[in-house]
């Protein structure tokens, strides 16, 4: 027969008997010699074991039902080694159109058989990394419709794969990119120029929810079969600029901490500094005010009152360094029970001298029953000092000049106090910033009275915070321990 | 006049050590200055009993060594110690060493001249100023039990918190005791009450 010789062998299996008969080439493919008598049995046996059940059930069903089948096996070469064959049957029937014989041919695809293999391997290895790398892959063609569509792409865009192979890839971002998508395209085919692919950029995405992310694309081109295909990589972005967010945070957090520490031994290298000439001062003051003790001028009392008073300031111009350095080097403070009244009154004689003068209305409402606090005195009077100047300062230029300093009872152990002015108020933009370490609006600030008075009142176990009131000004508020009956008792 | 006794101030510093001369010479002393510790204790053999007011920083021989010096040396002159730098480590240091009194600048000089008059009367043989003794001992009668833990914990250096942890309360009370404290103990600042507590017989060496 003219088939044989080609790979291709023959083969025929009498229904009724059994009997098997297999061509020269047969046989070889299947490793038998010319002359060993074959049997249906002797042919299940040749195969690989997990083949043989199959293959048993394919003849049968052949035979029932007079289909035709076409089958691939294994052929059993010894331990860890095989062949790939591929048999064809068809139904031979007699005269009355009973099955007789089943027959056909067995064809050699051992190689095919490798050639497949290798590419299913490959195909999964390509599968499983594509699967692992948290970048999206997404292929579309030179209309934009997804051909490609990976498992992180299906978890960064919310989208199955089967929903989104076949749609146009601009259902994968927000307009106006969305609408001008295939225009790119169009431009990108009859022009050659590259805007994105193979350069990358940022671009925003939007989830099948409809939220956007921003999202870090590349893309590639390849020509298969003619067209052109483009794949595109997808980096979400977010949690990436969420990580570099709050780097920033914690960079300026830093920068804030080392300010405050610099601010520190700044404080206690003033404290030594300072505390000599005020001494000083103080010292001079008082002798010159013994010596005067003899004299006769007329003008000696005034004098005297003088310079007692120059002293004290000198005196507490030392104290206010010293309660500073301890504040700011171990965050305590010398705190008693202190009449919120006396306090803001004597404040206000440092704070709001000349205010008058100035056609300031001063307004002190402040209800004895909420009079009593646990504080240091001199922090928190530097504090009053503080809000006293910035308010007269805000109000400068203003045609109505009111200020007003007021208690109430916020909660049952704190007590709020309240500035209110009626200057031009704090913009958002300063607002945001109000109570950062060297941020200021004033030519010659410092920028660190309202970023210490807020650590004070903070250190007090309080809160402070600026709004805008009716008059269009400023509110500024604080709250501070009050302090119990029994610990006022107790106390004295 | 005749002088209210010798007191001999020990400062690096120009402009206090002039003002003190100043303002001592004003109160009727006879001062005299010394711009370092060691050019005093120079000095020391040739002059007659006073009062010593000294810095505590100083280049070369500190407030401290000049302490020590004095202690080893067997001398009766009674030191009050000035600081820039008032913290309850020095003023404790300084009154272990023996310092009459611990002053932080700038003080009232009522303070200061009240202190060098007690120093110098109390240095004298056969007077005893008890009456400040017993003042402050019934200052510190005065506090409660948990007052005098408090205070206890302050004399010996410890932070709020610190103290609160110690005895299981929360540092906003211990707030209100650490005000209660000073309050009855009538001290300004913290190396005050250090130096009461040691004036009452609080902390022994």
């Amino acid at each position: 027969m003219g088939i044989e010789g080609s790979g291709i062998g023959i083969w025929d299996l009498d229904i009724l008997t059994n009997a098997l008969f297999w061509s020269n080439t047969t046989r070889i493919l299947f490793g038998v010699s010319k002359d060993l008598p074959l049997t249906y049995d002797l042919f299940l046996s040749l195969l690989e074991p997990q083949d043989r059940a199959r293959t048993d059930q394919a003849v049968r069903r052949s035979v029932e039902t007079g289909c035709t089948f076409d089958l691939q096996y294994r052929v059993d070469r010894g331990p860890q080694s095989h062949h790939w064959v591929r048999a064809l049957g068809s139904i031979v029937r007699d005269e009355k159109g009973a099955p007789r014989h089943i027959s056909g041919l067995v064809i050699d695809i051992d190689e095919q058989k490798q050639v497949e293999e290798a590419l299913r391997i490959r195909e999964s290895h390509l599968r499983s990394i594509l699967e692992t790398i948290p970048d999206a892959m997404i292929v579309i063609d030179g209309n934009g419709i997804m051909q490609f569509f990976s498992r992180a792409a299906e978890r960064q865009f919310g989208h199955a794969e089967q929903e989104a192979i076949g749609k146009n890839v601009s259902m994968l971002m927000p307009n106006p990119d969305r609408d001008r998508h295939d225009g790119y395209l169009e431009r990108y085919a009859s022009t050659g120029e590259r805007h994105i692919i193979g350069i990358g950029r940022i671009v925003t995405g939007q989830r099948k929810d409809g939220t956007t992310f921003p999202m870090h694309l590349s893309i590639g081109e390849m020509q298969s079969g003619g067209k052109p295909y483009f794949t595109g990589f997808v980096r979400d972005l977010t949690e990436h600029q969420q990580t570099q967010a709050r780097l920033q945070e914690l960079q300026s957090e830093l920068v804030h901490v080392s300010r405050l520490s610099a601010m520190g031994e700044m404080a206690s290298a003033l404290a030594h500094e300072l505390n000599q000439p005020l001494a000083a001062i103080s010292n001079y003051m008082k002798g010159s005010r013994r010596l005067l003790a003899a004299s006769a001028d007329p003008n000696r009392s005034k004098i005297e009152g003088a310079l007692d008073r120059a002293a004290e300031q000198a005196i507490r111009a030392g104290q206010i360094i010293r309660r500073l350095r301890d504040f700011v080097a171990r965050g305590e403070s010398e705190k008693r029970v202190e009449s919120l009244s006396k306090l803001i009154e004597e404040a206000g004689a440092l704070g709001l001298s000349g205010a008058r003068e100035q056609g300031v209305q001063l307004r002190f409402n402040l209800n004895p029953e909420h009079d009593l606090v646990l504080v240091d005195r001199v922090q928190i009077q530097q504090v009053l000092v503080n809000l006293f100047r910035n308010a007269l300062e805000a109000m400068a230029h203003s045609p109505q000049r009111e200020l007003i300093a007021s208690n109430a009872r916020v909660a049952d152990d704190m007590i709020e106090v309240a500035i209110f002015d009626t200057g031009p108020g704090i913009s958002d933009h300063v607002m945001s910033n109000l109570f950062q370490t060297f941020y200021t609006t004033k030519e010659t600030g410092m920028g660190v009275g309202l970023s210490i008075s807020r650590s004070i009142i903070e250190a007090h176990g309080g809160r402070m915070w600026a709004e805008a009131n009716r008059s269009g000004g400023a509110t500024f508020r604080f709250t501070l321990p009050a302090s119990s009956v029994e610990s006022v008792t107790n106390g004295t | 006049m005749a002088h209210k006794g010798k007191v001999y101030v020990i400062d690096d510093d120009d402009a206090m050590r002039d003002s003190l001369d100043f303002l001592l010479g004003s109160a009727d002393f006879h001062v005299t200055v010394f711009e370092s510790a060691l050019n005093f204790l120079d000095a020391l053999p040739t002059i007659g009993f006073g009062c010593v007011v000294s810095d505590v920083r100083m280049p070369d021989i500190d407030g401290l060594e000049l302490l020590k010096r004095l202690k080893a040396g067997g001398s009766l002159f009674p030191v009050v110690i000035m600081t820039g730098h008032g913290d309850v480590p020095l003023a404790v240091e300084a009154m272990k060493l023996g310092a009459m009194d611990f002053l932080e600048k700038p003080f009232e000089d009522d303070r200061l001249i009240g202190m060098i008059e007690a120093a110098l009367r109390r240095a004298e043989p056969g007077i005893k100023t008890e009456a400040v003794t017993i003042e402050i001992q019934s200052r510190l009668a005065s506090l409660s039990p948990r007052e005098r833990q408090v205070m206890d914990g302050l004399v010996a250096g410890l932070s709020n918190k610190l103290i609160a942890r110690e005895y299981d309360i929360s540092p906003r009370t211990i707030e209100v005791y650490r005000a209660n404290v000073m309050t009855k103990m009538q001290a300004a600042s913290l190396s005050e009450l250090v130096r009461l507590a040691m004036r009452g017989g609080v902390l022994k060496d």
